[in-house]
């Protein structure tokens, strides 16, 4: 009943208990002396997962190696249980990477439907689905445009329509919100949101912590060619205990719940910064915001804003990889 | 003088319901909530073809991409006019040795009939549907496609290497040499449009202007152990059939092999000049003017492929210039072992996509 509830509150998160559609299972890759990525494990159920992580973590092998550019060396990677490496499990897979130039010559319609043709589909139903898809991202209008003349706006909508004119079940998306306007963006992140919707998996890399923020709260750390950490980013952040949480509290009597907060283990430090404003940094989150709330209602303190400072994936991003 | 701004187009509106983006306008919404239908709400039942038939569409990609760079129409043209004025070369020459048949003519001060004279032109233009016709056109045709192919083939295949566009390809359900197949395939079509097709036309061409006996002539012999089958063909049809796949295996080979190496047009261009070019002139310069053994011509790949591709048509060994010649075999073997370098390199070169760029 709980889960049934949780899968309708956030309907794009990866739901927990259902076959991993994409399987890592201690992944090594090395590119000569380099390695790219260090003993891989990682799952992938249905819903939108965010990979971020600094340029060489491992994030584009990652993506290679899920849809079966790179062989692993070590390991193995699955897809719906079929290796990734073989044609097979790329039926599956729908991959939009992060290129701009390509295909200057043709037309983006004619660019879905030789994708789609080399799915396997006959003509009329190469066409058929390059026109549903090409509707789907909308550029069905621009569709029979030189793609040599698209904006990159343009031409991300065009890869995410090669990448799910087979309909299939996995999608990896290299930065598919780079270049987007704010408005296509918003409609980007809701066609991403209901392909989550239908069932679909998505992992989804961007550096665009705040777009990929708005887009799922489940996510994958990479640092070094290892997965630093998986999970949801509040789940994240709780587990950064080394790393106070900083809480900002707007109250009427700044200095009286500062001599409250002191009294509570948790509490690390406080910080004024303006006449009615504090940051608290606090350990334990969880155990923090319930003596926070019992606190409030015992002294009767009027509290009018209250936020979490650092709990942006920017933020936890940087706590993750050691840096500020 | 006023500039009008040309209006914008509508922007797609995005459907909540449907989750997908719509044009504004009514008339066509219906129909695109048909296409939506489509892939949505029926499912795919059919069964996908195997990933050998994903070999044509890489292909036509590539062809496609081709024919459409202007730059390279003016090529076309060039090859186009070789080749028109090889099929009304033969035409005028046949059509004037028919009107003037029964006629006789003052040549000086001797009186001759001047189909004969005709007859003489047609030899020494070698317009007479003989093998030295299919040799020259093949010479001239070879030129213009080696040139296109030195352009064409970063746009069909360095491209995808260097603008890093082929995952494209590689994330879709087929092998990696499904994608040299087709690459190879496309070149090959290409080869075959320029050279194959249209020496098959002039040899149809001919047949219908001299003798219906022309397209069998004295029949192809084969021999199959003790058992010797002879076919009611002309040779020559067999033998441009031959050449044309001699061009089409080598040249696709060396073409998507050296493009995916040098990828951008001007190295490509650079490799195929010293290819075809300037090994061609040092062979020469060994050859003809040091007086080399004649082996040193098997540089000169254009002349290997010369060699192989005028026995095919049944040109004696004697008569292919310049002479001194290696042996057949020998050409045979270095265009062999060059295909062979080129499989292997590409093998090596489509793992090769796991290198860090």
């Amino acid at each position: 009943m709980q889960s049934a509830l949780q899968q309708r509150q956030a309907p794009d998160q990866p739901v927990i208990g259902s076959t991993p559609v994409l399987l890592f299972h201690q992944v090594s890759k090395w590119y000569g002396p380099v390695i790219g990525l260090n003993q891989v494990t990682l799952e992938l159920r249905p819903g939108i997962m965010g990979l971020v992580g600094p340029n060489g973590a491992g994030k584009s092998t990652l993506m290679k190696l899920a849809t079966g550019q790179l062989k692993p060396d070590i390991g193995s990677v699955q897809v719906h249980g079929i290796n990734a490496w073989s044609a097979d499990s790329r039926r599956f897979v729908g991959y939009c990477p992060d290129v701009d130039a390509f295909f200057e010559e043709m037309s983006g319609r004619e660019f879905v439907t030789a994708m789609a043709r080399l799915c396997g589909f006959r003509r009329s139903e190469a066409e058929e689905r390059a026109q549903a898809v090409l509707q789907r991202v909308g550029m069905a209008d621009r569709a029979d445009r030189r793609i040599g003349g698209y904006s990159k706006g343009m031409r991300q909508r065009i890869k995410l329509a090669q990448a799910l004119v087979h309909d299939p079940e996995l999608f990896i998306l290299d930065e598919p919100l780079s270049g987007i306007d704010p408005i296509g963006r918003q409609e980007m992140i809701a066609l991403l949101h209901s392909l989550a919707r239908q069932g679909k998996t998505l992992l989804v890399s961007s550096h665009e912590l705040d777009a990929l923020e708005k887009l799922t709260d489940h996510v994958a750390v990479m640092t070094h060619g290892r997965i630093a950490a998986v999970g949801t980013l509040s789940k994240i952040r709780a587990m950064l205990d080394d790393r106070p949480l900083s809480i900002l509290i707007a109250t009427s009597q700044p200095r009286r719940l500062a001599q409250a907060l002191l009294s509570m283990s948790n509490v690390v430090g406080i910080e004024f910064i303006r006449d009615d404003s504090l940051i608290v940094r606090a350990i334990q989150a969880h155990r923090f915001f319930s003596k926070l709330n019992t606190l409030v209602l015992e002294e009767d303190f009027d509290i009018w804003h209250l936020e979490t400072i650092d709990g942006s994936a920017q933020a936890i991003l940087g706590y993750v990889l050691g840096k500020k | 003088m006023s500039e009008t701004a040309k209006p914008a187009p509508p922007r797609p509106a995005f459907d909540q319901q449907s989750q997908s983006f719509f044009a504004e306008d009514g008339a066509s919404r219906t129909a695109q909530v048909q296409a939506l239908r489509l892939l949505h709400y029926r499912p795919w039942r059919g069964e996908c073809r195997p990933a050998f038939y994903s070999v044509w569409p890489v292909a036509r990609v590539s062809l496609r991409m081709m024919f459409r760079r202007k730059l390279f129409w003016g090529l076309y043209a060039l090859a186009l006019i070789i080749f028109l004025m090889f099929f009304f070369g033969q035409y005028l020459l046949a059509w004037a040795e028919s009107q003037s048949a029964s006629a006789t003519v003052n040549v000086g001060l001797v009186r001759t009939n001047p189909s004969k004279l005709i007859r003489l032109l047609r030899d020494a233009l070698k317009l007479n549907g003989s093998a030295d016709t299919y040799r020259n056109f093949f010479r001239w045709q070879g030129s213009m496609v080696m040139i296109v192919l030195a352009l064409a083939g970063a746009l069909i295949v360095g491209n995808d290497f260097r603008h890093r566009s082929l995952p494209f390809y590689l994330s879709k359900p087929i092998r990696r040499w499904h994608y040299v197949a087709g690459k190879c395939l496309a070149v090959a079509v290409f080869v075959n449009l320029m050279t194959t097709l249209p020496a098959l036309v002039l040899f149809v061409q001919y047949g219908l202007l001299d003798d219906w006996g022309y397209f069998v002539g004295d029949g192809t012999a084969i021999s199959l152990g003790f058992v010797r089958l002879v076919l009611p063909i002309n040779s020559l049809c067999l033998g441009i059939v031959g050449y044309g796949v001699l061009l089409t295996v080598c040249l696709s080979l060396f073409l998507v092999a050296t493009a995916s190496w040098l990828r951008r047009t001007v190295p490509l261009i650079m490799a195929w000049t010293t290819l075809f070019f300037f090994l061609r002139m040092v062979a020469r310069a060994l050859v003809d003017g040091l007086h080399y053994d004649p082996r040193w011509r098997l540089l000169d790949l254009w002349n290997c492929l010369s060699l192989l591709g005028n026995r095919l048509l049944g040109i004696p060994a004697a008569q292919i210039r310049p002479q001194p010649q290696p042996e057949i075999w020998e050409a045979a073997a270095t265009l062999a072992a060059l295909c062979v370098v080129c499989l292997l390199y590409l093998n090596h070169r489509i793992r090769g996509v796991e290198v860090v760029h």
